[in-house]
């Protein structure tokens, strides 16, 4: 049945002899090449070589797919495959690369960024000399200043240099003899006003003289400075010049041979350190394995009560003869529609032991949130709130794809309800919505915002290292080790080999549970 | 379908996909600050851009997503010229080379209180121009507690006189399970977050959580749960929402609740922290500031602004009106109209015996286990000597570096 | 269904819907308490708070700070477009997975489904850098534009969307289009003229979940968007409550109320599309 045209589309397409289709995708593909190779062209400027790579890979691949007959599927794909590849697997490329790397609080700079943060340091010397100064431009927009001391030493400058001058030259002219110069070579001197509007230019200037620099300090002022580090660039090595201390780069941060670091840090390859970290450090991998088992079990529960209200909602409606179905549907999604954030906010306080509403109607101080089995089950019950309404719409999609004439048949056969709802219906649904009820799982599994906001992934459980709570998911203890509970600031590098040791676990069990399952099996009606 | 297309369609028209940059572009002076920063700053700049003709553009972002969307913004060169926030971060933003050094001459350091400087010092460098302080102290309603008490003891005998959870009345609440709300009753007797070593730097191998002072902090929550007085499950919302009901006699809160308390219509009062057996409760202070961004494109300009502009006795006092906390800005501080404030008096009295909290980036894992280990305490699952121990050996565990 | 159900079938039928309502609404009577209270509390211990008033709603459309109408058309332009793509995307790439044999197919509907399951704690940032270098080639697409926010949505094209439509697509008798095919149209003119109607309702559900999902995010515009003109509905609403303190629970409930009415009135169009399939017997195969 599925063998005729499934593979027959390129020879399908061939038999449309109208030549005008043809032409018009030959000029769209040659006009999005053209744009392609002018933006290559502006990359390799901005010395963006992945980017490039990246481009023409695509290129060449819409190119291939649009010309070549034997990959005429990819030409329904392609569109969204650009994107995925983009926004989905880049990002993911990047996590794995970083998880590598020590990129967090205290290296978040490229090496290229530190050195220029370093280099750019300053001090200024055991008798800081002060210059007042007037700035000048020229008709091309060009900028020079003239500073003095006040000792009343006159410098000028020129490019990057400054040049001791001598004022009484003819070539500089005060117009209205205030003892200021008003132009000279074609320059003319700048107005308050107009020294603010060049500042961020004045701010940039770092005008050398002899071995120090000098650089404006405030718009009134210039000040003689010394640069404190140089960087050099054959023996990577950074030098300070002021004692002359030698600092090599030490897992991303320049330290010298008695210990002494400089920050700030820059992003570094560190190999499998975090990875051993993870294996090793008892107040990471202790809580690993009660938190992934309540994950598994929170995800299944989600889904199941969830999914389960939502099919009984929807067959509720599936009634021709029932009025108002379309105002209770509407009704029925608004906590679907209402944010997330306050919601669960709501209920966090509905729940709360001492004065929240839930436990003034049962009459009982219920430690919801301070007993582990009661904050699990606040979640589920939350959650279920949240998540029938998502479950009640694509049931009712999905109970339209189901031919109407097999519940006739089985009608006619005698079949009770039930009997109808366990091998028709049920069985059905499930085939457009098992891949739905898989991204629901996966869904609750990286359900960050509900955990968080409901119980922080608490209450925590006495003895456990670390913050680790009863109610933690993977992803909310991830973001724990990441954000401040890793003891050192940010440390995303951690956090990313976690994500990827978690990736690995959910992977191999959605793989080994696909082929048991048979979700990958094709299913067909033909009626 | 068609015209639900049209109708989006229609919107983009309306709308049009613009953008505008929010980073350091040269000669534009932007700055990043929360809603009520922000709302103050905007006329500021305003007069400033007429001024000296340069723009200034003010960008509102939530406090909480200031510092997170900096550490990812300002090192790709897209971040702002000058941000707006706590003293906290300072540890962690110059640790990742984000913030401009500030030099202040000796006459410019002399106009700002010593506690600011300090919490935004790093390594013994300035890295922010700080402009309010706030630390919590004792609000209470006035209705129902005429004369605050000075003494814990004589806290606890009116507290249990007007608890009665039954009717949904408290006495005395806090955020017990909340590290910076707790902590005046671990430092009173001597509990402290780090040590300081010899340089006078923080040290965070050294923490004294579970030392005898921290420990009988712990005690005396203990007894307050054993009393009946609080109980577990209150929390910051359940505290504020009690109080502006009327049904909370005292509480531990900062200034930023006090324009909540007014709207309530709550005659309250506010007091400094009582004593625990003749010890002072230290509260945690917290200092806003003024950073530069390191990787600024206008960083004479910024420091013009804020030194020549801001920092001001009149625009100090404007931003005082505007949202009243305690200027660090000592001619601002000392102005009759800022004295005359009972509240700026009782919570600067409170800050007086305050302690900055640690701005260096290892405080990230205190909050997180120092939040459980005091949950323990109040469901007395945990005996408070064996909690903080607990606590103080997981930080440690953390703390790897 | 076919079979028509009797009266007091319906009655109870109405009587249990009426008690989901209700659970629906407990929790929003709160939010709504919280709208009125001038307090700024969240967890008010009375249904109607004292001095309870309409300030907050008020001050949402007049306080030029927050240009809240302005958000909720940011969000619902960006949520819209979004969708819009996202469900032709979707559903082209769905009916190749769906009607197509070809090499890579197994492996190509596996990688979909696995990849979006992987926590990508990087995203924010990588995305951030990406974003950055468009937008020093295409200055309208880059950082804090909405057209750059959109094109990283459209990432979620395939993933999750082309496998349910695919699912849905399987579902559709192949005959159907056969007979069309030997008539001498192109696989794409079957796919859109015979296709595409009969799978209205998943790409109602489609559009609908894209839709509420861009219109809740809130962590990659609020890293992507600066400054409060360019703020979708969920970022300016957080603007209210991540204050280091004092958050602002009145005025962030009744902005959560009023958020909430774009995403019903979508349900309400495109219900419709939802269980379109009821009357769809005239094209039965």
């Amino acid at each position: 049945m599925r063998v005729g045209y499934l593979i027959t589309g390129p020879q399908r397409e061939m038999r449309n002899d109208n030549l005008y289709p043809l032409i018009l995708k030959i000029i769209l593909l040659s006009g999005m090449s053209a744009v392609a190779l002018w933006a290559m062209i502006i990359l390799i400027g901005m010395e963006e070589y992945w980017l490039v790579g990246a481009l023409a890979a695509g290129v060449l691949c819409i190119n291939f797919v649009f010309l070549n007959r034997r990959a005429y599927p990819f030409r329904y794909i392609l569109p969204g495959l650009i994107f995925f590849v983009a926004m989905v697997i880049f990002p993911l490329v990047y996590t794995v690369r970083i998880a590598f790397t020590n990129f967090g609080t205290g290296h978040f700079l490229t090496k290229r960024r530190a050195i220029e943060v370093l280099e750019g340091r300053y001090y200024r010397p055991q008798d800081p000399v002060r210059y007042t100064f007037q700035a000048f431009q020229n008709e091309a927009g060009a900028l020079r200043v003239i500073l003095t001391t006040i000792d009343g030493d006159s410098f000028i400058s020129d490019a990057e240099q400054l040049i001791a001058v001598d004022l009484s030259q003819v070539r500089f002219i005060d117009d209205n003899n205030d003892g200021l110069i008003d132009r000279f070579d074609g320059y003319r001197r700048l107005t308050r006003m107009e020294i603010f509007r060049n500042l961020a230019a004045l701010e940039r200037l770092r005008l050398s003289k002899d071995e120090y620099i000098v650089k404006m300090t405030s718009p009134a002022e210039f000040t003689r400075f010394h640069q404190r580090f140089r960087y050099d660039p054959i023996e990577e090595v950074m030098i300070d010049l002021k004692t002359g201390t030698i600092y090599r780069p030490q897992y991303g941060i320049f330290t010298s041979a008695a210990g002494e670091r400089l920050t700030p840090g820059f992003k570094a390859d560190i190999g499998w350190r975090h990875f051993r970290e993870i294996l090793h450090n008892p107040a990471i991998s202790r809580p690993f394995f009660r938190v992934f088992y309540w994950t598994f079990l929170f995800a299944g529960l989600s889904v199941v009560t969830t999914f389960a209200l939502g099919l009984f909602l929807a067959l509720t409606f599936n009634d021709p003869l029932l009025g108002g179905k379309k105002f209770y549907r509407s009704i029925l999604i608004i906590p679907w529609a209402i944010p997330g954030f306050i919601s669960v906010l709501i209920w966090a306080g509905l729940f709360n032991t001492e004065v929240g509403i839930i436990n003034q109607l049962i009459g009982h101080r219920i430690p919801w949130f301070q007993d582990p089995f009661l904050a699990r089950t606040a979640l589920i019950l939350v959650n279920l709130w949240l998540g029938f309404p998502f479950m009640m719409t694509i049931s009712l999609g999905a109970l339209q794809s189901i031919p109407h004439e097999l519940h006739e048949a089985a009608y006619v056969d005698g079949a009770s309800p039930w009997q109808r709802f366990h091998s028709i219906t049920f069985p059905l649904l499930m085939v457009s919505l098992a891949p739905l009820l898989v991204g629901s799982f996966a869904f609750n599994f990286n359900n960050f915002a509900l955990v968080f906001l409901l119980t922080g992934g608490g209450p925590h459980i006495p003895g456990m290292p670390g913050a680790a709570g009863a109610t933690d998911i993977l992803i909310s203890y991830t973001y724990k080790l990441a954000f401040g509970g890793g003891g050192w600031g940010i440390q995303y590098g951690l956090a990313s080999a976690v994500s990827i040791i978690i990736a690995l676990i959910i992977g191999t069990i959605s793989l080994i549970n696909f082929k048991l399952s048979g979700t990958f099996k094709e299913v067909t009606i033909d009626v | 379908m068609k015209k639900f297309i049209t109708l989006l369609l229609s919107f983009i028209l309306l709308v049009g996909i613009t953008g505008t940059v929010g980073a350091s572009v040269p000669g534009v002076l932007t700055i990043w600050a929360d809603g009520t920063r922000a709302q103050i700053l905007e006329p500021i700049a305003a007069e400033f851009a007429a001024a000296y003709g340069i723009q200034v553009i003010v960008h509102e972002i939530g406090f909480g997503e200031l510092k997170p969307k900096f550490l990812i913004a300002a090192p790709a060169g897209e971040g702002p010229d000058i941000l707006i926030g706590a003293h906290d971060w300072v540890g962690e933003l110059t640790a990742a080379g984000l913030l401009a050094q500030i030099h202040l001459k000796p006459e410019e350091k002399e106009l700002l209180s010593p506690v600011g400087i300090n919490a935004f010092s790093w390594g013994g460098e300035l890295f922010g121009f700080p402009y309010i302080m706030e630390a919590v102290a004792l609000f209470y309603n006035r209705a129902l507690v005429p004369v605050p008490p000075t003494t814990f003891e004589e806290l606890i005998t009116i507290a249990r006189k007007l608890t009665d959870p039954e009717v949904g009345k408290y006495g005395f609440l806090w955020d017990a399970a909340n590290f910076y709300f707790t902590f005046p009753f671990l430092s009173a007797s001597g509990g402290y977050v780090f040590g300081v070593d010899e340089y006078g730097a923080l040290n965070p191998r050294d923490i004294g959580l579970a030392n005898e002072g921290a420990i009988r902090g712990g005690e005396l929550i203990l007894r307050l749960v054993k009393e009946r007085i609080i109980f577990p499950g209150v929390d910051y919302g359940v505290m504020a929402g009690l109080f502006t009901a009327g049904r909370a006699a005292m509480i531990i809160n900062g200034p930023w609740f006090i324009s909540d308390v007014r709207a309530a219509g709550i005659d309250y009062g506010i007091a400094k922290l009582p004593t625990i057996d003749n010890n002072v409760m230290r509260p945690f202070v917290g200092v806003h500031g003024f950073m530069i961004n390191s990787l600024s494109r206008n960083i004479v300009i910024a420091n013009y602004f804020l030194r020549t502009y801001v920092f001001t006795k009149e625009i100090q006092l404007q931003i005082w009106r505007a949202d009243p906390r305690i200027p660090t800005f000592l001619p601002a501080f000392l102005s009759p109209e800022v004295q005359a404030d009972p509240d700026v008096k009782a919570i600067g009295l409170s800050a007086a015996d305050g302690i900055p909290m640690p701005n260096i980036p290892e405080m990230g894992a205190v909050w997180a286990v120092m939040g459980a280990a005091l949950g323990h305490i109040i469901t007395t699952e945990l005996s408070p000597a064996e909690a903080l121990t607990a606590a103080v050996e997981a930080i440690k565990g953390l703390i790897r570096y | 269904m076919f079979r028509r159900s009797s009266l007091p079938r319906r009655i109870s039928k109405h009587l249990i819907i009426w008690v989901f309502i209700a659970l629906v609404f407990f929790p929003i009577a709160w939010i709504f308490s919280a709208s009125l209270n001038p307090a700024n509390t969240l967890i008010g211990q009375e249904l109607i708070p004292p001095n309870a008033n309409w300030d907050h709603f008020v001050n949402l459309f007049t306080n030029p700070r927050h240009p809240f109408g302005r958000w909720l058309l940011n969000s619902v332009k960006i949520s819209g477009i979004t969708a819009i793509l996202t469900v032709a995307m979707g559903a082209l790439a769905a009916y190749a997975f769906s009607r197509f044999r070809f090499r890579g197919r197994r492996t190509g509907l596996v990688t979909m489904l696995l990849v979006q399951m992987f926590p990508s704690m990087m995203a924010m940032v990588a995305l951030f850098l990406f974003l950055q270098r468009i937008g020093g080639l295409v200055p309208w697409a880059g950082l804090n534009t909405h057209a750059g926010l959109i094109l990283i949505y459209l990432g979620g094209a395939l993933g999750f969307n082309a496998w349910l439509m695919k699912g849905y697509f399987d579902t559709i008798p192949r005959s159907l289009e056969e007979s069309a095919l030997i008539d001498g149209a192109t696989p794409f003119q079957a796919f859109i003229w015979i296709i595409l109607p009969l799978v209205r309702p998943i790409l109602a559900v489609i559009a609908i979940l894209t839709f509420i999902g861009t219109y809740g995010d809130f962590l990659l515009p609020s890293i992507l968007l600066t400054g409060t003109e360019q703020y979708t509905f969920a970022v300016g609403l957080r603007l209210f409550i991540v204050g280091e303190f004092d958050t602002r629970w009145g005025i962030f409930a009744a902005a959560a109320l009023l958020g909430a009415l774009p995403i019903v009135i979508i349900f309400l169009l495109l219900q419709d599309f939802i269980v379109s399939g009821l009357t769809r017997g005239a094209v039965k195969g």
